[in-house]
């Protein structure tokens, strides 16, 4: 393996010395950042990534897969109307299937309650994508709390993965939460039940909203869970044809299984509910 | 005598209103301190004006001062000195000490608590203070019978019957003095001779496992603090090692300068004796000391231990793969989270085999025996679709639905419309007739508990809710059939 220091790019002007990365093509940044992401894990010796479950997915993401050793965030986004809902059901029930796919091993939830309308995680729901006896809740009445305990929950050999429901948006929590989930191999999640500006380092940025389920033909019944999904970052993936992809996928409760919806079957939600009232 | 005649005798007599209340804390403060001696301190609960009852109250409560405290400094005087010395040189600490609080107390040590006490309150000359092993007979013969703890009636009658002193009662006959006046003398007399036990009751529970080390200076910076604790530790440690036990919760407590005493603890989900970790908890809490203006004493000790269990740790443990098996260090993480955050923020969620969506998931503390494997999955399978996050409480939400029993078409919930476009329901839940009401009553025979129905709705924008009519529809004094809605949670 090359090694390349930092002093191999010093400058005898000054100035620029301070300047490293303005000074070293982005390529190349990119490449020593693989080298050292491919180091780390090999010491850690786990699984580098682990797959979404979905291949259109996979196919963009670094490793084939979410890498464990990374942040991503996920965060509720509008609806089809622009609004964002007032909960974050869709972007839960994706994050719980994201846990579902770490394993295995305790996984430590950490959330801020929210006051007198809190909504707190319903275990029997969440069975549906994991086991909920292996998961550690932990309550934390302030944003330096919360952050701290998912660092302690990063740096412990049996924790399978790390989520923190959080508005905060905090860039240096961030990073230090990327640096941990990175030196240790373990998995760190953000949730936000509300878009927050691009700040934080993470290495994929998930925004989520709930999509209108599809009934069976005259009836008005709630359908498979829908949920339009948009991919707003991939730090170390491929490059895709759109600048941000998106998928509508379902999920079936009862075979408990994400598939992407089928263009075909696609129609906006109107449209579809038109239809009905004709029907 | 009475205030007024006092104040006849001397006019510019000053006076100052009586507080029992600070005297108690006094004394409470006194005992913390004398911990420093012995675990094993209690307060004299026949100390006149300390007694709850003051029917209770000792005759001799009045004498040389109300209150009393009680130590047992059985194996604790060998280290002021061996033997004899040794004794005498605790008493003298125990009194200079004191004094130099300004707070001015007379000690006495004997083989029982009884003696002690006569000797305390009615010894004429400063050497008697100190009585020899089983000298005690000896000792007392020449004090006055209020040296017995008796009620005041009995007192009197002795005083009338000529029986000053306690060795007036040595050779008297014992079944005519019971029948005279009860058992409670004689016991009294065999209590202080050591013919009957006396136990002791300490005001602490005194802990089976306590190591303490003083300083010849007064400590006060942290880092010093924090080797102390770490060498204190490894004595315990060593303990827990020979006797096979691990700690459940620990405390240190600083014994500072100016007699107060700051303590602080640690609690842990499993039996622990692991030096390292331990001291890692302990890191989190010595921050919150306050040494003052110097320690001068340390003393850790471990309230709660438990039978350790240490080599089957290493054992996977097949039936509960997660947090249970504690071998991946997620209980030492749970114990450094609760430190920080409070037990009760860190939990793990336990089912409950109950149809009220509420009251199916519980939060339990980590040391508690996890779900099996599977259970919830099986829970679940057996009821409806559940939402994926629950409101704490139900909140109330206004609906426009046509038909009664029909779910809502439009419901408003924090000033936002919902409109829905897709229902499924209703699923009735009923109340658990077998459990009392919230007042504790059971519902009366017959009259059906109330039910809800539960409907998942959609609305417009793809939102996926769970909402509850609460009872069926009922006619309103207009005529208007009305019912309560509520949104209980959020579905994915």
């Amino acid at each position: 393996m090359p090694v390349i220091s930092p002093s191999a790019f010093a400058s005898p002007d000054p100035r620029a010395a301070n300047d490293l990365a303005a000074l070293v093509p982005a390529a190349l940044r990119e490449k020593v950042r693989r080298l050292e992401r491919a180091n780390s894990i090999q010491r850690s010796g786990k699984a580098a990534a682990v797959p979404v479950g979905i291949p259109a997915i996979d196919v963009l993401l670094p490793e084939g897969g979410l890498l464990t050793g990374a942040l991503h965030e996920i965060e509720a986004g509008p609806g089809p109307s622009g609004r964002v809902a007032p909960h974050d059901g869709a972007a839960l029930g994706f994050t719980a299937h994201l846990l579902g796919r770490f394993g295995p091993g305790t996984i430590l939830w950490c959330r801020r309650p929210t006051g007198r309308f809190d909504a707190a995680p319903y275990a029997p729901a969440l069975s549906a994508w994991f086991d909920p006896a292996r998961l550690l809740m932990v309550t934390a009445q302030r944003d330096e709390d919360l952050f701290w305990a998912m660092e302690e929950g990063l740096r412990c050999p049996g924790i399978a993965a790390v989520l923190g429901e959080t508005r905060a948006a905090d860039p240096t929590a961030g990073r230090r939460l990327s640096l941990a989930a990175e030196k240790n191999g373990v998995p760190a999640l953000l949730l936000r039940a509300q878009p927050a500006p691009p700040q934080s380092v993470c290495a994929t940025r998930w925004r989520v909203a709930s999509a209108a389920s599809a009934s069976m033909p005259g009836l008005t019944d709630v359908g498979a869970a829908r949920w339009r999904l948009e991919l707003r970052r991939n730090r170390f993936g491929t490059p895709s044809a759109a600048e941000t992809p998106s998928w509508l996928l379902e999920w079936n409760d009862e075979t408990h299984c994400l598939a992407v919806v089928p263009q075909a079957l696609h129609g906006s939600p109107s449209a579809r509910f038109q239809e009905r009232l004709v029907g | 005598m009475r205030l007024a005649d006092a104040r006849a005798l001397l006019p510019d007599l000053v006076t100052e209103a009586g507080e029992p209340q600070a005297d108690c804390r006094l004394i409470e403060t006194i005992a913390g301190w004398c911990d420093r001696y012995t675990p094993w301190v209690a307060i004299d609960p026949l100390g006149g004006a300390l007694a709850e009852d003051i029917e209770t109250a000792c005759s001799a409560g009045g004498f040389g001062g109300d209150a009393g405290l009680l130590l047992d400094v059985t194996g604790c005087t060998h280290l002021f000195g061996e033997g004899e010395s040794g004794e005498r040189a605790l008493l003298a600490d125990l009194v200079m000490r004191l004094a130099r609080r300004d707070l001015s107390c007379r000690a006495a040590m004997a083989d029982t608590a009884g003696a002690a006490w006569a000797l305390a309150r009615f010894a004429e000359r400063q050497a008697d203070l100190h009585c020899p092993a089983r000298g005690q007979r000896d000792a007392l013969a020449s004090l006055p019978v209020e040296g017995l703890r008796l009620d005041p009636p009995t007192m009197e009658t002795f005083l009338k019957l000529g029986l000053r002193r306690i060795g007036d009662l040595y050779p008297m006959p014992r079944a005519p003095l019971v029948r005279r006046f009860g058992e409670l003398p004689l016991n009294r007399l065999d209590q202080a001779l050591g013919a009957l036990a006396e136990p002791i009751e300490p005001r602490r529970i005194p802990p089976a496992f306590r190591t303490r080390l003083a300083f010849a200076e007064p400590i006060g910076r942290a880092e010093d603090i924090a080797a102390a604790t770490s060498r204190l530790l490894a004595a315990l440690c060593h303990q827990f090692e020979q006797a096979g036990v691990g700690a459940r919760r620990l405390e240190i407590a600083l014994y500072r300068v100016d007699g107060s005493v700051d303590r602080t603890s640690i609690g842990t989900s499993r039996p622990n004796r692991d030096n390292p970790k331990l001291m890692k908890l302990f890191e989190e809490r010595l921050d919150e000391l306050d040494p003052g203006f110097g320690v001068e004493l340390m003393i850790l000790s471990a309230p709660e231990v438990e039978a350790w269990s240490g080599t089957q740790d290493a054992l996977p443990d097949q039936e509960s793969p997660g947090i249970a098996s504690g071998v991946d260090g997620t209980i030492d993480l749970a114990d450094r989270l609760a430190l920080r955050l409070g037990a009760g923020n860190v939990v793990r969620l336990l089912t409950r085999d109950s149809h009220l969506p509420e009251r199916v998931q519980i939060a339990a503390p980590v040391s508690s025996k996890p779900a099996a494997t599977g259970a919830w999955r099986r829970a679940a399978d057996l009821k409806g679709a559940r939402p994926t996050r629950l409101l704490q409480r139900p909140e109330p939400v206004e609906v426009t639905a046509f038909v009664p029993d029909d779910p809502p078409s439009v419901f408003r919930w924090r000033r936002h419309a919902h409109r829905i476009v897709r229902a499924d329901g209703p699923e009735r839940i009923a109340n658990e007739w077998w459990r009392p009401r919230s007042d504790g009553t059971h519902p009366p025979a017959g009259i059906l508990p109330p039910v809800r129905d539960y409907y998942r709705v959609e609305d417009d924008d793809g939102g996926r809710f769970w909402l509850f009519r609460d009872g069926p529809y009922q006619l309103a004094a207009n005529g208007q059939p009305t019912a309560r809605w509520f949104l209980h949670g959020f579905c994915a």
